[in-house]
Order: structure tokens, then sequence, then C-alpha cells
């Protein structure tokens, strides 16, 4: 449904509301390295955005929603573009 | 459509409701300070909203309605009858322009034309022109930026400021603190912020460090938000309305953006005065509760052994945490009031401020003014809802639904006996059917209950209606309403609406006379129209009267034998009571003379009509000089009809229970004749009896040789007899009224759809027993 | 719910509040700072808990069905349970006299709503938190 989270690599879709956060929260605390494609995503509930921040997962598809690419995406993943999912990257320094 | 706006539209209804009530209210009574500032908020709330839409003509308008409440309730400027009447103008301009917009999204073309002639009247009272204020908290631009507005990132302020120098135009800048605990309360900040219109900037405020992965807690809301926004101050207090302590807005030009204020300095709130707040108000509290009072204390006036001890158990924490740790005995109330009152006084010297006092209100350092008094009305949950018409109706059409179903089962019951020859199955089925009877009658009451309003729905035009035609009219008039509280089905409550309208434009425009007339007559030159509602029985009994000229039953009469309603026998012998009643008759006047004779006359037959239609009946009562009294009798539910069956020739009919006395099967002897009507002798009562099937034109002749079956009814208190072939069971129907073809066939009252499928046509027994009498 | 187990000495605590989104705030709060946390949905339920096992600390919210607040906090000092532990009323209302109620009741501190999450854990830890001493019960 919004939330297709695997071995180290996950999908949020639709609006991720406040009843799949304890699912994701524990979902990243157990997945260091934690990639995640937010491309069908439209919505973020707060307190999923905020659990993106603090634990910082790679973004691997930017949001096709006007305004979470544009406001929050820039927040979620400072440098730059993501990398389209599939992309050969390095993992993440964890913190 | 925008929900915003489709709230705005729900919201704006019932604001303009509150704003005319309460001119109508306030004209009756100017001093009403109450009022005046229930009316102003609702206009500033209207004004407010609607600066959230491109709808400038509309602020304006509203803007000028406010400025004008303002002014009355200050005050400054009485509350006339055309200030009234150009208040009233003005909500009714912007009623229609909301139905225009929720539609077509817009306001109508010319709107700003409509409004530019009532806001100058609006305004000529208070002195001109618009003080140009925008709304909300901002009160202008100010001096300086907060220093928040720095996390939008040195080179957005500046590029911002560059832009609002060249444009010398301002924008507003948010910061919103969402508590930590907002997520419990359902709110999702980042809803809002989607919310804002015309967001320029947007700054995620974060923790300096986040907690561990492990200590981290999902459901605590750590972030915060700096906006910069084109929308204007009034849009954001809309958006963010219902948290409105969590933001600070401020408007800033270019200026103000290059000279941020100062940082305040944060009043020396560390960790540990925090700490030592607590323990001071713990001490606190323990000294008040050792002090003695006169009051009502617990029996044995004084804290328990148990109280003191934990009294002594608190105190010593906190003394502890105070760092100055204490022995308390709790048998020793005096010496622990000693103690702390010690404690306290050298916390006190020592460290400066003392923190909050005891009732330790608490409150987020730095935060401004927290929930004011009337907070959160998107909150407190309603415990009222609002249910859309077609919902209650399909409910209804299922219950309708659901009681046919039921009633099937008594078929199946018979046929289980008859048909299959068991017995035990189908008493087993009548007993399920009593459990489900039991159950669908509770169902549709509790849905028929859904549907009762109170008249007060249909009374509710009425003061506004009244205020205007009398005015128009030059008459004075006093409206008063009685037993608004009354219930009854809100099909009855609407279809009431028209009658109702007829009847009191009719005693305004003939039956009350003009002030001079009415004083000349010794009158009291202000008339009054009374509506009212009470409740009798299973009907509601509704009355529209006046003191007012009253009916002359003796033109009356005098007409109605001129229009060739009555004959010569009548018009000497009818007596007044019945002749008042004649205005109802179809044809007695037309068009053309409206006002002189009776006063009556035009639409009454119309009322009569619909009324009857409904299953009710309407009357009227008059008194010469003294007024006159129409009195509506309505069923409080059309919902449902409880209905005997009969059948002849295998069509089956419905006659309404109420109005049925009793079935008798009679022998062909018992059946005579009095001059070409048949009759029957009933408990030595002479009963006319009219033959359903040669009524309806149905070819069907009872037996010569068997009983014959009658239906003693009473209509319009008369008994008269149904002959019918066979009797059935008396069944609850939902009756859809006649369509099409039959609909003017006055026979029937409608139709309904039995347990087996079959079509029962209800007869209205008036016209069937008429039209039965003529046939003789 | 019943609580998060904290380290082996952990303060035990009641909360009572007969909502359910606020009961599971303040649990969390207080799970989260090491206390083990029970809850009661009312007066009534809060008395029959204390009764099966002593408490150190109860917040006790004021506006309660079936048993009030300041019922609670008196039957809990009263006969039925006779705890001395410390019993913080939180409440809706600041007006005058409500804090003197509470106190009279036998609370030990009375806060107001919303209450600041640190402040709680403040208050909690200082009135029930790891003992210096012996606890009372």
């Amino acid at each position: 449904m919004a939330l297709e989270l695997r071995e180290d690599t996950g999908t949020l879709s639709g609006a991720v509301t406040v009843e799949e956060v304890e699912e994701l929260v524990a979902w990243l605390r157990r997945t260091p390295g934690a990639r995640l494609s937010l491309h069908n995503c439209n919505h973020l509930h707060t307190a999923a955005f905020q659990a993106l921040l603090a634990f910082a997962p790679k973004v691997t598809a930017a949001p096709v929603d006007g305004f979470l690419a544009v406001r929050l995406l820039p927040v979620l993943d400072p440098p730059n573009a993501a990398v389209p999912e599939g992309g050969h990257h390095d993992d993440r320094d964890a913190g | 459509m925008n929900p915003l706006l489709a709230q705005f539209l729900a919201e704006a209804g019932d604001l303009l409701d509150q704003v005319g009530d309460g001119l109508l209210r306030l004209e009756l009574d100017p001093g009403d300070a109450a009022r005046v500032n229930e009316v102003f908020r609702a206009a500033h709330t209207l004004k407010g909203s609607s600066g959230l839409f491109e709808f400038p003509e509309l602020t304006s308008l509203t803007h000028a309605a406010e400025d004008l409440l303002d002014a009355v309730r200050a005050g400054r400027v009485p509350l006339d009858s055309a200030m009234t009447d150009d208040l009233l103008a003005t909500f009714d301009l912007i009623r229609g322009w909301l139905a225009h917009v929720t539609v077509e999204e817009r306001l109508p073309g010319g709107a700003d034309a409509d409004a530019a002639a009532l806001i100058e009247r609006l305004r000529a009272p208070i002195g001109g022109q618009a003080a140009d204020m925008p709304a909300g908290r901002t009160a202008g631009v100010a001096r300086h930026a907060p220093d928040w507005v720095a996390h939008l990132g040195a080179r957005v302020v500046a590029e911002l400021a560059d832009w609002l120098d060249t444009t010398s135009a301002t924008m507003r800048f948010v910061r919103y603190l969402p508590d930590e605990g907002c997520f419990f309360r359902g709110e999702d900040p980042l809803l809002f912020v989607r919310q804002v219109p015309a967001l320029e900037h947007l700054a995620v405020l974060r923790p300096d460090a986040w907690p561990a992965p492990d200590d981290y807690d999902e459901y605590a809301c750590l972030l915060g938000f700096v906006l910069a926004t084109r929308a204007a101050a009034g849009e954001l207090e809309y958006v963010f309305r219902y948290i409105a302590e969590q933001v600070e807005i401020v408007e800033l030009d270019a200026a103000a953006l290059r000279s941020p204020a100062a940082a305040p300095v944060p009043a020396g709130t560390g960790p540990a005065s925090h700490a030592d707040a607590d323990a001071l108000a713990v001490l606190e509290a323990a000294l008040r509760t050792l002090e003695p009072h006169d009051e009502d204390g617990p029996p044995g006036g004084g804290p328990s052994a148990t109280h003191l001890g934990s009294v002594a158990h608190a105190a010593a924490a906190a003394a502890r945490a105070l760092g100055a740790p204490v022995e308390l005995d709790p048998a020793d109330a005096a010496g622990m009031r000693a103690s702390i009152r010690s404690l306290l006084e050298r916390a006190r010297t020592a460290g400066g401020e003392p923190g909050p006092a005891a009732t330790a209100a608490d409150r987020r350092t730095g935060e401004p003014d927290r929930r004011a008094a009337d907070a959160d009305p998107g909150q407190v949950g309603s415990r009222v809802l609002k249910i859309d018409q077609a919902k209650v109706d399909r409910l209804m059409e299922l219950v309708g639904e659901l009681n046919v179903a039921k009633n099937g089962l008594t078929f199946l019951a018979e046929a289980a006996e008859e048909e299959y020859g068991s017995r035990a199955l189908s008493r087993r089925i009548k007993d399920q059917y009593a459990g489900l009877h039991r159950i669908a009658e509770e169902l549709q009451s509790a849905v028929m209950d859904v549907r009762m309003l109170p008249l007060s729905v249909s009374f509710s035009r009425f003061p506004r209606l009244v205020r205007d035609l009398s005015r128009r009219l030059g008459k004075r008039i006093k409206l008063v309403t009685e037993g608004e509280d009354t219930m009854a089905d809100k099909d009855v409550i609407e279809a009431l609406a028209d009658p109702l309208v007829h009847l009191v434009r009719n005693s305004l425009d003939h039956g009350i006379e003009p002030p001079e007339e009415r004083t000349a007559a010794g009158k009291p030159a202000q008339a009054s129209i009374t509506l009212s509602a009470v409740a009798d029985g299973d009907a509601v009994i509704v009355e529209v009267a006046d003191d007012g000229r009253g009916i002359d039953p003796a033109r009356v009469r005098q007409r109605a034998y001129e229009r060739g309603l009555i004959d010569e026998e009548e018009l000497e012998t009818l007596g007044d009571a019945d002749a008042v009643n004649l205005i109802f008759q179809p044809g007695f006047s037309t068009a053309e003379q409206v006002s002189d004779l009776s006063g009556r006359g035009v639409g009454m037959d119309a009322v009569r009509a619909s009324v009857e239609r409904l299953g009710g009946a309407v009357t009227m009562r008059s008194e010469p000089d003294a007024g006159t009294v129409t009195r509506l009798r309505l069923p409080l539910s059309m919902a449902v009809t409880q209905v005997m069956v009969v059948s002849v020739a295998g069509q089956r009919f419905g006659v309404p229970v109420d109005l049925v006395v009793e079935t008798v099967r009679v022998p062909r002897a018992g059946l005579a004749q009095v001059q070409h009507q048949d009759v029957v002798v009933l408990r030595d009562e002479v009963v006319p009896v009219v033959d359903l099937a040669g009524t309806l034109g149905m070819p069907w002749q009872p037996d010569p040789a068997a009983d014959h079956a009658v239906l003693v009814v009473n209509v319009s208190d008369s008994k008269a007899g149904l002959l019918v072939e066979h009797f059935h069971r008396e069944v609850d129907v939902i009756l859809k009224p006649m369509e099409g073809l039959l609909r003017d066939a006055g026979q029937f009252v409608g139709t309904a759809l039995l347990g087996d499928g079959l079509v029962l046509l209800v007869l209205n027994l008036k016209e069937v027993l008429s039209l039965g009498a003529r046939a003789a | 719910m019943t609580g998060v187990t904290g380290p082996s000495d952990a303060g035990c605590v009641l909360v009572v509040d007969d909502a359910a989104t606020v009961r599971m705030y303040h649990s969390r709060l207080l799970a989260g700072a090491g206390f083990h946390v029970e809850q009661a949905a009312n007066g009534l339920e809060a008395v029959e808990s204390a009764l099966v096992r002593p408490f150190d600390l109860y917040i006790v919210d004021v506006n309660m069905p079936k048993m009030d607040g300041y019922a609670c906090v008196r039957a809990l000092r009263g006969e039925t349970v006779t705890t001395t532990a410390p019993i913080v009323m939180i409440s809706t209302e600041d007006r005058p006299g409500d804090a003197e109620r509470a106190y009279r009741a036998g609370a030990n501190l009375y806060l107001v709503k919303p209450v600041d999450a640190e402040r709680l854990v403040r208050v909690a830890t200082m009135l029930a938190g790891p003992p210096a001493g012996a606890r009372e019960r």
C-alpha cells in the first residue's frame, strides 16, 4: 500500500499518513543505508517527513507531487536531484 | 472545487443566517449590546474569510458593512431602520453572490457595480472612506524582521528584500511552531503549510541534534516552519485559525527585511531554574494544603494522616531537588508548615525570580498568549451532524423497503401453511416476523425521528417577510410565533411552506387594516399576526391568526351565490361558520377581484388542495372586525401510513386505518334503499353504502346469495359504508403519491408496494364517497 | 495498554485520564523517561489498580466521567487505598480556587493543560524518580 518496505529499499506511494509512521521508523531503525523511492508519493504526514529527516535515507526517486518536490525534497536531499532507481551509488555515511 | 472554498461556502451560509437574524432582532431592540457584537463578529469573520479567495468585491462590501457595524457597536452611530435595510440588503446580495459562486466559482458579473451603491450607503453614516487597515494581528508593517526570518537563508532574504524594494510591496512571513504533541490532536502541520496560498519560500526548522535512533520518538513533532508568502494576513489567519497560538505572522517590507531586530535576550530559563520552579510549586502546594482553612475542608477539619504523609513525602522530594534536604514529620503539621515556609523564603531570596505562582499554570517559555477563551471550534467536535436531505430520504426509502420485505413474511407464513401444509413452519415464520417487526418499527421510528424538524424551520422566514411587506404596505404589524419547537416530519414542514406564505400574505395584504383605519375603529394601531403550532395526537395544528378586519359571512354567501357555488336555499340557510369556509372553494375568487370583498380568495383553494394532498385539513374562523384564524391540521408524519386492505375483482385497495370504523358482513336482505341510495342499518344508525366497484367503473357484481362485505368508515364526521369483495389485513405502507395520468384522478391518494409485489391503490375516501353518492 | 518496563528500580506511575490520546501521550512521555506506566480511564479503574499494586506517583485528570478527578484523589487518600504517594492533578481549568480544591482533595501539585512534556517528566522525576532513600508506600 503506502509503504512497500523490502530488504534495504523501499517505496512510499500515495499519502503516507500518521498510521504508517511507526512501521516506517521501525524499518529505518533497522536498515542502515536505506534507500527510498518517493516517486508516487503525494503526501507525507509531518511525522513521516520528520522521520526521513532524522534517519536520512537515500532518496532514489523524486516525488512527482509538486509541493513535495519543490518544497520538501530539497530539505531531504540537499545537493541535487535524486539518483534514478537502480543506479549505482555509494551508501551515505550514517547519521 | 477547492476544498477551502467549499468549506468557506458552508460556513458562510451559517454566518449569513446569524447576521440576518441578529439584524432583525436588533431592529426591535437596538440597545442589545451582545447582539450587536454577535452580528459584528459574524460580519468580521465573513470579511476575513473572504480575503482568502479572489473576491475583492466581496471583501470591500463586507468591509463596509463591518465598519458600519463597528461604529454601531462602539456607540458612535445609532442603528436606525434605514441602516438595517441597507445591511439586510448587503447580506442578501452577498447571499446571492455566494449562490453564484457555488455553481460558477466566481462572483457574478456586475458585482462591483451592485456593491458600489450599497457601499456608499453603508459608509454614509460613518463619514465615507474605508480605513485601509489590513486585518489581522500584523497591524501594519513591522519595523524590524524578527530573528527567525533569518532561517530562510541570507540569500533568500536578500533576494526578497530586493524584490520588495523594486515593487514597493510587502510580504507576509510566518513562523509556525507546532506543539510537540500536535500529532495526538490529529494535526498534520505539513497539511496546513500546503494550504498556504502563494507560498514563496519554505524553511524547515530542525532540532540541532536528532535523538539517537533508539530514543527517537516518532510521534513527537520536533520540526518548525518559516514561510514567506504573498498571501494576505487575513488569508493566513484563516488557514491557521484552529492553531493560531502556534503561529506568528508578520508583514515586512524591504526595509524591515534589511534590518533584523536584535535577538531578544532569553529570560534566564535554563534547565536548572525550570526544576527549581517545579520544586517551589510543590512546596507552595504543600503550604496551602497545610494552612488551616475555614471553608468546607474534609471532615475532621484538616488533612488526614495519609494526606499529611503525602505532603511530607512530596515536600521532602522538592526540598531535595532544591539542594536543601529537610526532615519532615507527617505527624507534626505545624512543624512541617514552618519548615516549608522557611524553605520557600530562602529559595525566593536566593534565586530571585521564584517562577510561576503555585497554581502552576504551565506555559511554554517565550510563546505569546495561548489558546484564547473560545479556542478550537474545530477541535471540540460538534455533537450535531449536518446531514444531506437526500441521505435521510434514502434512509426512509430503505425503511420502506424493509417494511415491505418484512411484510412479505406474513404472506410466506400463509403459503407455508396453505401451499406446503406445514403449520409448524408457518408458526416459526410468524415468530421470526414478530421479531423483525419490532426491530423494523424501532428503526422506522428512529429514522422518522431524524426526519423530524421543528416548526421553527417553517416559521423562520416570516419575521423578514412580515417586516418587509409591512414596511412596503405602510402597515404596522407585530409577528408573534408560538410553539415553534413543535416537531413534524420534514416533508410536512416543507409542504407547509407555500400555504403558510400564502396565508400570511393574505393577512398582511387584505386582513390587516392600515393604522389609521385601526385607530378609527378603536383598535391598537399595531396589528398582530400570530403563527402557532401545537401537537395534537398524531397530527400537528398550525394556525395563522390576525386581529384584522375579519370576514363578513354575508358577503361571502352572496358572492358564492353569484358564482353559482351555492343555490338559493343555501344562501338562506348556510351558517356563518360554514359560509366562511366557502372561501376555499375553487372558483370563489378570480385574479381581478383581489382585495375588496372578503379580502381573501386568490390561492385559498390551492392552499386547501395542498393541505389535503398531505392528508390534512384546513378551516377558517372569523369574526368581523376582530380577526381571522386559519387552522391547518396536518399529520405529524407523512412517511408511513397504516392501511386496511380490501379487494374487488382481484384489485387491492387501501383505506387509511384511522378512517376505518369496522368491517361488517351484511346479508343481501340487510341492504335497503333510501332515495335510490343503498343503505344499511347498523345498530339503529342508517349508513349509506357506496359500491366501490361501481364507483370506480369496475365490472363486478356482488354475489346475491352471499353476505356482502361492507367496510364502515368515518369521513368528515359522517359514517359511510364501502361495499367491497374481500377484506384483508392491515399493513404499513410507504405512500407514493400518484404520478402520471392518474395524478388528477381524485379517487386515489397514492400507491404502495405490497409484500408480495402487487400494487395497492390507496383510496381518497372523501372523493370516492362523494362520487358514489352522486352516482346514486 | 500496560507500560513499557524501564530499569528495574523504575518508579511506577498510574496515568488516569478518560481521553485515550492524552493517556497515551503522557504514558509515552513517562515511559520514555524510564518509568513503568499503567493507565486507567476513570477514577474507578484507578482505585482498582491502586488496590492491586501500590504506585509511586499518580497523574490524575480532573474532568472524568463516573468519578471525577477530585473524588478519585480523595478515594486514593482515603480509607480505600490510603496511599501517601504523590498525586499530580491535571486540569483544563485555571480558575481561582481550582488548585485549592485539588490540594484539599489530597493532590500535591496542580498543573494546567496542555502540560509541557519536559515539565511532566521533570516533576515526575522529582516526585517519584530513582529514590535517594527509602521509597514510601
